[in-house]
Parts: C-alpha cells; structure tokens; sequence
C-alpha cells in the first residue's frame, strides 16, 4: 500500500518536473533574439565549412550570429516551416525556380523593400543574374555564388601515362572513354541515386542539350514554351545514354542509381580510386579536396578539369552555370545587414578563397580565387559567349526534382524514352 | 533381461539415448542459434562500426574489428558536440516525456470512467475510441499543422507535438486501461463507494495502486513509441532547434552521406535508451505490445 | 484491506436503476464520471476526429500553400490518382507500378515472411531450453525506430564490400564479383525494404505466436505422437488450426503496418530510384509537402484510410463480441 501511494506520488512529481521543465525549456525565445540570424541552405561538408568562413566573418564585423540550417530536402522544409509561421530567416536556395513560386505565394521580401535598391544591386551584379534572382519584375535574390556546371575532371597524371589528349568533342570524349575500357580501366563514375542525387544526370542532359539543340530552344523548354515532347528532348537524352550505360560506368546503371554525388566523386578520386573520369560542375574541385574525398590530390597533376566537349561544332560552347540566390523570408536589422553583407565583394572574395564556389559579383577580383581549379571555373564563366542557367532548377515548384526522376528511368531503360518524356510532359503542362 | 519392475519409463533417459536425443537435435540447435545470431549481426555491425576510426571504416570490413581492438569514442564525441545530436537526444526526452504522461493521465482518468461509471452513450463512444486506434497519422498531418499554427504556433514550441502524441496514444490508452480496470475487484470499488468516497478518491486510491502494471505497461509502450517517431516529428516540430534525434539522423544522412562511422554513432545513441528501457522492463514492454496489438 | 461482503445493507435502498452493486448512482455522480471521460473525448474529437474530416474534404479540392479549400474538384484527385498517375498506380505494364502496387507487395511478401519466419521460430524456440534469449535477440529490434532500422540496414545493404555485409559476403564466395547495389535496382529496392521490416517485426510475432503455443495443452499434442504421429503432421493438423486466432491477430497488426510504412522508405530510399520504392503513406508525403498539392495528398490519405476501414470494422465487432458485459 505505501510501496503504491509512493509509485503514485513519484508519478505525480514526474508530471509536475517535466511540466514545469518543457515550460522554462520552451519559455525560451524561439524567435532569434536580436543579434542572431537563422540561414537555411543545403549544403553539408566542405562546402557547408566554405559558407560557414563567410559568416565568421559577418558575425567579426556585425556581432550578429549566424545559425546555419542544413537540408538537402529543403522543400517540405520550408513549407511545414511556412505553413507553421515560422520559416528562416534567410534561405540560400539553388533553385531560382522556387524562388519565383515562393515569390509568388508571398512568402518572400523584395530586396528593394530590404534596403537593396535596385541600382545598388545593378552595381555589383549584370543584369542576367538580376533577371534570375527576379520574378514578376521585383527583386527577390542576391546571387550568392555560382558556379560552372560545364567542367569535366580528369586526372592528368593518367592522360600523360595513357598520351591522351583533352577531347574538344563529343565523340573524341567517347574514344579516350573505349580506351580507357580496353585497357581494363573503368572509365566513368556517376551518382543519380541516394541523398537525391538525381540532379547530377539533369547536368549531363543540359550540357548536351544545349550543344545539340541550342541556347534559344534550351531556354524555351526550360520556360515551359517547348514542350519535353519535342525531338530535340529525346535525341539528347539518347546521346546521354552513350556514355551513362552498363559498359562505361562503374558498376553499370545499377552502380549509378546505388551511389550518391559525393560517393562517385570518392570513386574517382579518393584514396583507393575505381574510376578515371567525372563530370559535375566547378565545384567538384573543392569537394574533392576536402577531408571528404582525398586532401592529398595535387591540383594540375592529380586532378584538373577541362571545358565540356563541343557536340555540334556550330553551337560552340555554351556554358551551364547554377547560383544559390539569398532569399528572405522576414524583414529585420538582422537580415538586412545579412544581404547587405552577402552582395558585397568582401564577402564574395571571402567565400571564393575557399575554392569552392565562383562569384557572380563583378567586384570580386580574380587574385582572390586560391587555385588554378578555381581560376579556370571563374575564368570560364567570366568569358562564355552564352550563359545558361542551369535548366532544372530554373522549373517551377518541385519539378527540378521530378525531372530528376525522369532522367533516373531514361538511363534504365533507353527504349523507353519518348513514353518517359511524355509522361513528364502530362505533369509539368501548365505549371509553368 | 527385463524384471517386472524394472518398468522403463517412456522417457527413457539413459546415457546414450540421451546422447542421441541430444545429437537428433543438433540440427534444431544449429538452426535457432544461427539464426538468433544472424539477426543480431545487424545491429552488432552497427555497433561495432560507431566505435571505429574513419579510415578503418572505409578500408576494412567491420567484421575484422573483432581481431583488431582499436576502438575510439571520438565518432561519440563528434556526433554529441559538432552535429548537435546530444541536443538532439535532449529534445528527445523533452518531446516523450510529456507525451507519455499526458494520454497516460488522460486515458486512466477516462478508462476508469468507462470502466466504472455508467453514462449515456458509454459503449458507443468506447467502440468509437476502439475504432479511432489504427487510424493512419496522415489523416491529420496538414489540418493539426494549420491548427497548431493558428493557434498561435504551436508548432514553434513543443505544445503541438505533444498534443498531437496525446490525441494518437489516447485510444490505445483508454482501451488497455478500460479493460484492465474492469477486472479490478467489483467488491473494492463498492464498498468504497458505499463508504462515501467519491469518484476522484475510488480512482486515486483504489484503482491507479492496483493498475501499476497496466500503467507501467502503457507509459513504456507510448514512450517507445513517441521516442520512435519520425513522420509526426518532421511536421509539427518546425523549429530545428527543437527537433528530435529520429528527425535529426536522416538529415546526418544527406549531408554526412559517407561518414559511416558517424552515423552509426548517431544511430547507436538513438538506440541505446529504447534497448535500456526494453531490457530493463522487457516484461511491461511485450505486455503493452500484445495489448496493443491491434495499434501500430 | 478490508472487503465487505456483498450483502443487502441495513437500510434498504430503493433499487438501482442502472449501474454496478448496491447503490444506486446519483445523477451527480454520474455527471462527476462524464467528466472524466471529457478531457479524453474533446482532445480526440479535436485531434484526431476533425482532422480526418478535414483531411477527407480537403480531398475534394485542389489546396493551396496555406492548406485550405481551395478550388473544388470534386472526384478529380482520385480520378487522377488511379487512372492517370503512373507513380500511384500503373498498370499499363506488368508486373504493374506504382506506390498502391507496392503496397501490395508488402501486403504479399512482407505478411508472409515475417509469419514463417516468426511461426517457424516460434515452434522450434519452444522446444529448447534456452528459448527466452532466442526470443530476446528476435525481439530487439522491436524496441528501436524504423529510422534506426533504416540506418543499420542501410550498413547491411551498402555496395561497398567494406562496410556492406551482404556484398561482403557476395565478395568473399567469389571475388570479382560485382557488389549489388540493392536499394539502387527498382526491381530489388522493394524487397530489401521489405525484409529489413520483416527482420524488426518477426519478433513481435513470435512472441505472440510462442505465449500461443504455450497455451495449446501438451497433452493433445503427447497424445498425438503416441499415436504414432510426425512432428510435421501435428504441426498442421493440430497446432495451426488452433492457433489461427493469434495468427489472424497478427496478421492484422501486420498488415496495419504495411499501409502505414513510411519512415524506412523516408530514412532508406526516399521513395527511390526514382519513384520505385515508394509507398502510399510516402505518396501522401511526397504530394502534399515536397509537391505543393495539398488536396492530392489528402486524396491518398483518404485511400488509406479506405483500405484501413475494413480492419477497423473488424476490431469493433471482434471486441463487441467478447465484451464483457457491464
């Protein structure tokens, strides 16, 4: 009986201590007491550390923090957080696509109404990027960093052993590819699949799109005013499937859907390396690096990038570029010092020391980029006579996603690319 | 040569035949024990792996860690410190405790009143209650998240995740008490009732002493399961700050993709309460289980 | 504690009306006992009851980002749903695709395995002295959440030979060989899923299915084997038919899993490669947070709850029929 009325007296000092003790917890301001930013971006590893220099920095020059939120899935995020009241502050997001449907819906400050006026922004920024960070005519994002997404890695101590010169096109890419395979060698690593992946192979279809069907009709498929049904589509994904197959990639097609970005990049060039070539974009280089990957790789000896090849020598060298643009979600001192901070060319400079991004900021010198991988990112986008910006993330809502998804069925079954095209086509109508 | 009374039993036991029986099963012993094995490897090479050097992880299977004894905690301290896991685990505890106790006072308060108490209306609304107990948490995904929201974000705080919990554990709760209090001596309840105790006092002094068990058998089954969960975490905890582990690991995953050691730290420590809890109270446990074994 | 004796008091009541033993409840204390159902009842119809109406009317509309009714469509999104949505439900190939189809898998695959697996163990367990640690290393993995079952089968099933156990053991029988990437194939992803639940629910079915066997009297069973009987036939002339009770119990909590799983496939796969292993309850995710259409999620809430209707049904009757009456 006392053993009892003991169990329940402990029962009732229990609700009493976890009520009084969620109370003083949850007491706690959750909105960010002045002095304290909150950024939402999905960047993890090494390029995470990169961003994370830049804001030490901010937070030496404004005493005001910075907390870094990472998520890879970052739609449902930011929507539960909207729809809870409560989003970042600030989001740093890939996808100026979703940054218009967010714009649209209203849950985005414009930049002027933050303090950035227009013609400060033209200051620092052409008017291509502005145009991106854009929609319905206002300015919503501070292009943050960009990058090239039309680099191809390789190692050149391997070239120089095998005499292989740097391809300038489609097919002579595909012939140091058969060589590699008849000297026993795995040619390619690619990751489409785990820790959605899947955006690597809507790089490799954008390269090549846009070197066989041209900048006017990438732009218009992109912008929902060619459909996916077109020929141009289909013929671009089969050439994608020259080199994405059984025969070129390591451990074939299963091999590319089971491995993720940065594991394909271990596959190439970390310590016990299984594969020769790999394609992403400037940023690959940094990754590569870092403690992630292999820190012993030597720049110009181990690892170097060369320009994507020319598929149809009329159509040249379009450059594929991608930027994470600022966006906020909420108006204060804090977050206006933020962006303020984020477009200036100090901060740029700061973030490209790193090596892993370029920044699309016309006040950032060239001497501040740390290696010849980065130079030649920065260069690369610096003179292209045609800039495109990376098409998934330029459609709307979730659909960089699901093109994703689509590209991951092309490459398992090839015969099926018209139905697959179509199929994507029926979702994406009208989204636009 | 037999005697009259050297009757052998049927189960003779002699020696040898007990060698033979002992060998005839050989095959039974080999096939439970490996398989009792085989289901721990998993969770073993897990274990093993959260206590290893980065680089030997990635260079050697895990199995060979059982021949080489080169063990760190430094993936421990990693996962507390630099990616915030240890205040993850703490937002845990935060998020279950009072999930637990909540539907736990609630549904015994309620559970003695259908237990005990005749109302209008009584039997339906316990089979309505019996029928609410497997329905899917998605039915009320978005409107408790534009609830909570509405209500001066709740979602901000852990007021949401807690009333949510509550809502989802009350049926199962009210269910397994209600049965067990009414197999609480009729005789008891009566004579306090004849002796002027009111209904507060019967359920304070009578009923909750007798029902430890059924408590305790609830309390751990609703705190395995709220410390478990993922999906009503990931929406109606919106504040990273606020998050849980079970919420926490899968974005270890996306940004800490080949870190394996790491992850398996963070896996281990999302375990090792649950299995403290199971081993230490296994019986209350598999009681709640079975109870509930018509909830998932 | 004393016990009184039930017996007619002194002064005699006027007989109850309703209610349990000698006293007559007053409608004071009957009030006094509604309350303590209420604090129960308005959290449920709050929490739980409106929102299944909401989320089944919200099925009816479009949505918009604020979650509201917004746009009427009428059958539109289920229409959709099961005609015009490959991901969902895709029958124009065979073997068909789509989440509801594997769904149907694990319905198949993932019922019957952990029903063999944990049957089987739980007869064989039975016989032996150590049964309680057999039974404690099955059940472990009851205890830990499907994210860390995620995880330590993520371990299981890597393609690298050094961290994944089963390509190790591929490797390890012949050398060149080629580790499987087994989440990465559509047409094996759903059934590394489906067994790495299996290996966390045999547990809980043969603890149900061992207490079951217990209770099947061993005389029966003795007497059989006199008989000249083999262990197979009393297996299934004797033990199965009495213990389809608990067999139809757990197979009910079984299949109550299938239509819920959702955290493996979210921790495990995402629902990929692609949208291959993806699953009603990650559907309904899927649409409603990553996608923007609210309505078309709550059409697959709705669905679910459809296909879980029919088990609530069940547990209402069973339950009424073994009531015990008040």
């Amino acid at each position: 009986m006392r053993r009892k009325s003991l169990i329940a007296s402990a029962l009732a000092i229990a609700i009493l201590a976890a009520g009084l003790t969620a109370t003083a917890i949850s007491a706690k301001p959750t909105k960010k007491h002045a002095g304290s930013i909150e950024v939402l971006s999905l960047w993890g590893g090494s390029e995470k550390d990169a961003f994370l220099k830049v804001t030490a920095a901010f937070t030496k020059k404004t005493g005001i923090k910075v907390e870094y939120t990472s998520a890879r899935d970052f739609i449902p995020e930011v929507r539960t957080r909207l729809a809870a009241g409560n989003p970042p502050d600030i989001g740093i997001l890939p996808r100026p696509g979703y940054i218009g449907t967010l714009a649209k819906q209203g849950a985005l400050k414009t930049l002027s109404s933050l303090g950035l006026s227009n013609s400060a922004m033209a200051a620092n920024y052409s008017a291509g990027w502005l145009k991106l960070g854009s929609s319905g005519g206002k300015l919503y994002g501070v292009p943050a960093k960009a990058n090239s997404k039309s680099v191809i890695w390789y190692k050149p101590n391997s070239f120089k052993k095998y005499k292989f010169k740097i391809p300038k096109t489609w097919n002579q890419l595909l012939a140091i590819t058969k060589k590699y395979k008849a000297k026993g060698l795995v040619p390619w690593s690619v990751g489409a699949g785990p820790s959605q992946s899947q955006w690597t192979l809507t790089d490799w279809f954008e390269n090549i799109y846009a070197r066989t069907a041209g900048p006017a009709k990438y732009q218009a498929l992109f912008t929902g005013k060619l459909k996916f049904t077109d020929p141009s589509v289909a013929n671009a994904a089969r050439i994608m499937t020259q080199i994405i197959n059984n025969k070129y990639v390591l451990n074939g097609v299963q091999g590319v859907l089971g491995q993720s970005f940065v594991g394909s990049i271990t596959d190439v060039f970390g310590t016990s390396p299984k594969a020769q070539l790999f394609f992403e974009g400037g940023f690959v280089g940094g990754i590569a690096l870092s403690k992630d990957v292999n820190p012993s790789l030597k720049p110009g000896v181990s690892i170097n990038s060369f320009p994507w090849p020319t598929i149809k020598a009329s159509l040249d060298h379009p450059v594929v570029g991608a930027a994470d643009f600022a966006a906020a979600f909420k108006d204060n001192a804090d977050v206006r010092a933020f962006l303020k901070y984020i477009s200036t060319g100090a901060a740029g400079s700061i973030w490209v020391s790193t090596g892993a991004v370029t920044s699309p900021n016309k006040k950032v010198p060239a001497k501040s980029y740390p290696s010849i991988l980065a130079r030649g990112e920065a260069k690369q986008l610096a003179t292209a006579k045609t800039f495109l910006f990376d098409g998934s993330d330029l459609l709307p809502g979730a659909f960089g996603d699901t093109w994703g998804f689509a590209l991951q069925d092309v490459i398992q079954k090839p015969g099926n690319i018209k139905s697959i095209l179509s199929t994507f086509q029926n979702k994406i109508q009208g989204q636009f | 040569m037999a005697t009259v009374d050297s009757a052998v039993p049927i189960t003779a036991q002699t020696r040898s035949e007990r060698l033979v029986r002992m060998l005839s099963r050989t095959p039974l012993h080999i096939a439970l024990v490996g398989i009792a094995l085989v289901w721990l490897v998993p969770t073993v090479g897990l274990a093993i792996t959260s206590f290893r050097q980065r680089p030997d992880v990635a260079s050697s299977g895990w199995w060979t860690a059982l021949t080489h004894w080169d063990w760190t905690l430094h993936n421990y301290d990693d996962v507390i410190n630099a990616t915030g896991m240890g205040h993850a685990w703490v937002n845990s505890v935060i998020i279950t405790v009072p999930a637990t106790i909540l539907p736990l006072t609630l549904g015994a308060l309620a559970a003695y009143g259908f237990a005990w108490v005749p109302f209008p209306f009584r039997d339906t609304l316990f089979l309505i209650i019996v029928a609410l107990m497997i329905v899917p948490i998605q039915t009320s995904l978005v409107p408790l998240l534009k609830l909570f929201a509405s209500w001066g974000h709740l979602n901000n705080h852990y007021y949401g995740i807690w009333l949510a919990h509550t809502a989802f554990g009350l049926p199962l709760a009210v269910f397994l008490l209600r049965n067990f209090f009414i197999t609480l001596p009729k005789d008891l309840i009566e004579a306090a009732r004849i002796d002027g105790a009111s209904n507060l006092a019967i359920f304070r002094r009578i009923v909750v002493p007798l029902s430890v068990p059924a408590l305790a058998s609830f309390a751990i089954f609703q705190f395995l399961w709220v410390w478990n969960d993922l999906l009503m975490a990931l929406i109606f905890v919106s504040d990273p700050s606020k998050q849980p582990m079970t919420v926490r690991i899968p974005y270890l995953l996306s940004t800490y993709g080949q870190e394996y050691s790491l992850l398996a730290a963070a896996a281990f420590l999302l375990m090792i309460l649950p299995l403290i809890v199971f081993f230490s109270l296994q019986r209350y446990f598999v009681q709640g289980l079975l109870a509930g074994s018509v909830k998932t | 504690m004393s016990t009184q004796p039930v017996t007619t008091p002194v002064a005699a009541p006027p007989p109850p009306s309703e209610g349990r033993g000698v006293r007559a409840w007053s409608r004071f204390e009957r009030l006094q006992g509604m309350l303590f159902v209420l604090p129960a009842l308005v959290v449920l119809a709050l929490f739980l009851i409106y929102p299944a109406y909401y989320t089944i009317r919200l099925a009816f509309y479009e949505g918009d980002f604020h979650f509201g009714f917004f746009h009427y469509l009428g059958l539109e999104n289920f229409k959709q749903l099961l005609t015009n949505d490959p991901d969902f439900l895709d029958l124009s190939k065979f073997p068909p695709g789509g989440a509801l189809v594997n769904n149907l898998r694990w319905v198949i695959f993932y019922i019957s395995l952990s029903l063999i697996i944990g049957l089987g163990l739980a007869v064989l367990a039975v016989r032996v002295r150590y049964e309680r640690v057999v039974k404690t290393a099955i059940f472990v993995p009851m205890a830990i959440s499907a994210t860390a079952v995620g995880i330590i089968w993520l371990f299981v099933y890597a393609p690298d030979p050094n961290i994944g156990v089963l390509n190790a053991l591929l490797h390890g029988f012949d050398n060149g060989f080629h580790p499987i990437a087994w989440l990465g194939r559509p047409n094996l992803v759903n059934y590394a899923l489906i067994f790495a639940y299996v290996w966390a629910s045999v547990g809980f079915v043969m603890v149900v299915l061992s207490a079951a066997i217990k209770g099947i009297p061993a005389e029966i069973m003795e007497a059989a084997r006199v008989d000249g009987a083999g262990e197979w036939n009393i297996f299934r002339r004797i033990m199965l038919p009495m213990l389809s009770l608990p067999i139809s119990v757990v197979t009910i909590w079984l299949f109550i899993n299938v239509i819920k799983v959702f955290d493996l496939i979210y921790v495990m796969t995402g629902g990929g490669p692609g949208t291959s292993s993806r699953v009603i309850a990650f559907t309904m995710y899927e649409e409603t947070f990553h996608n923007g259409r609210p309505g078309y999620g709550a059409a697959v809430a709705a669905i679910m709850l459809v296909l879980i209707a029919p088990i609530m049904v069940l547990n209402v009757r069973r339950f009424r029929t073994e009531k015990v009456v008040a």
